[in-house]
């Protein structure tokens, strides 16, 4: 009974991905004044890629050809383990929080190979500065996802938020995390998810090469990633219950799940607006105070609180 | 809550030291003011005393609005170069911070052992806004990053009032809050005529002799 409903929870949840995507977009035109695209547009996207040619290099090798596979699977599997709609619902016994970072780097190295496979100086150039920020962005992740579990005396995802509930520790983890975010989805101050302008975009130029059904597999794993990450960010944020444990029924669950999802997005959009793209090499402080903060939440959770 | 706002606060100590340049630094300073605004009225409607609103909204008015907006026409006038004059890095910066916090939370955790999150949160805090306000002031080398660090100490000094005495008497905080304004216009003032006097406000190059 356990496995179909997982599988039906993560098919929601992958199909609802893009709808949080053109959330935010909306969110910031709202803010700006401006009319801005529809909610669903990342779903025409995706519905025009899938019609349209694929083209592949001559010089690439299988890389290029699997890459979109490997990444949307690997961020299929690693939606099976954050607590979505329901804790009871993770895949607890399979593995901890911490296998889905090794997910996550896993479709990350798949990504930067597929980039200095097609040859092109952009796809390269995508390859190095995801790598020098993922450097930056994963110690920052595990160790704040570890302080939040120390406090809570296990790694795997069920009983990671249930037992905390709100602590300053939590709390300091969490800014750090919401930073981590920001890198991780592309969002300003670190990359620049509205244009594709080749000097500055990151993840983008390591997608350059890609077009029809593969361009349109690695959109949907970055949507769906996105929301991995916001529900991690507002597990962490607000560890109000949410599964079988607390007595509330399916649809309530899901209710507050989307009200958090809601939440996360108006706080990422009006980040984004009140926000300047940051210079290279200005991004090793904006991630230096991540990690940093995580360090905090260490000291502090190691007083107890 | 409370507890929310506090982790805001001091994530906006810790952004101070990031900045490159002044205006950023007087809008770090105008945000954690309004969330220490923020944190005031919250314990303002806990404690239903009118004095407290009074105090808040003179905070709003006061370090919000009044001050960040005379910095900003200073930094405009005096025409100066924009950039802090870092002493550390900011990535230095940031470790040495860790420090003081943790320093101020081994002393915290030592001092109200067994008392609730929030209390804790708030010492903590306060004390580090405070350090840090001194940081600032030590180890930023232009003399209206100065006023800043003062001025965020004094925001620190705030807020262990607030939160763990039940803020000063009434009057004590309008007239600190007066002072404070009065403090920052008049070291504005020298600041113009250092600027004018010396053709710039770096404060390691005020002894040099003047032919």
């Amino acid at each position: 009974m356990k496995i179909p409903l997982l599988l039906l929870q993560a098919g929601i949840a992958v199909l609802a991905a893009p709808l949080v995507s053109g959330f935010v977009r909306r969110v910031k035109n709202a803010l700006r004044m401006r009319q801005g695209a529809a909610l669903v547009q990342p779903y025409r996207n995706i519905a025009k890629y899938m019609r349209k040619e694929e083209v592949v290099s001559e010089t690439a090798s299988w890389i290029f050809r699997w890459t979109p596979s490997v990444v949307l699977g690997s961020t299929l599997a690693a939606l099976m383990f954050v607590p979505v709609f329901s804790f009871s619902l993770s895949a607890a016994g399979m593995g901890d929080v911490l296998s889905l970072f090794f997910l996550f780097s896993l479709g990350r190295f798949f990504l930067a190979l597929a980039g200095l496979d097609a040859g092109s100086a952009f796809g390269g150039m995508g390859s190095s500065r995801e790598m020098f920020i993922a450097s930056f962005v994963e110690p920052a992740a595990v160790l704040a996802v570890a302080v939040v579990a120390a406090h809570s005396s296990s790694s795997a995802a069920e009983p990671l938020v249930r037992s905390m509930g709100m602590s300053f520790s939590g709390m300091i983890a969490a800014a750090s995390l919401f930073m981590v975010v920001l890198a991780e989805t592309s969002r300003i101050p670190v990359d620049n998810q509205e244009t594709h302008l080749e000097l500055t975009m990151i993840h983008e130029a390591m997608l350059l090469e890609y077009s029809g059904p593969s361009l349109a597999m690695l959109e949907t794993a970055a949507h769906a990633k996105q929301l991995i990450w916001f529900s991690l960010l507002g597990a962490i944020l607000w560890p109000w219950p949410i599964g079988s444990s607390s007595g509330l029924s399916a649809v309530a669950c899901a209710a507050f799940f989307v009200l958090k999802i809601i939440l996360c997005a108006i706080v990422v959009g009006l980040t984004e607006i009140g926000l300047a793209k940051m210079r290279l090499f200005r991004v090793t402080d904006f991630l230096g105070l991540a990690f940093l903060f995580s360090v905090l939440a260490l000291v502090v959770s190691g007083l107890g609180y | 809550m409370t507890l929310f706002l506090l982790t805001g606060i001091m994530i906006l100590t810790y952004a101070m030291l990031v900045c490159h340049r002044i205006p950023a630094l007087i809008q770090n300073f105008r945000l954690q003011s309004l969330f220490l605004f923020l944190v005031t009225l919250d314990f303002a409607v806990r404690q239903k005393e009118a004095g407290v609103f009074v105090v808040a909204g003179l905070l709003l008015l006061v370090k919000v609005i009044l001050i960040p907006s005379f910095l900003n026409h200073l930094v405009k006038k005096i025409r100066v170069d924009e950039r802090l004059g870092l002493f550390l890095n900011p990535l230095l910066s940031l470790i040495a911070a860790l420090f003081l916090t943790w320093g101020a939370a081994v002393f915290c955790a030592w001092l109200v052992s067994d008392s609730p999150a929030v209390v804790f949160a708030a010492f903590v805090v306060s004390i580090t806004v405070v350090l840090v306000g001194f940081f600032i002031m030590v180890f930023r080398m232009k003399a209206l990053t100065q006023i800043v660090g003062l001025l965020v100490m004094e925001n620190g000094i705030f807020l262990l009032a607030s939160s763990i005495a039940g803020g000063m008497p009434f009057f004590v905080e309008i007239v600190i809050a007066f002072d404070v304004f009065v403090c920052a216009i008049i070291t504005g003032i020298f600041m113009y005529r250092i600027n004018k006097v010396f053709t710039h406000i770096e404060v390691h190059r005020l002894t040099d002799l003047k032919g």
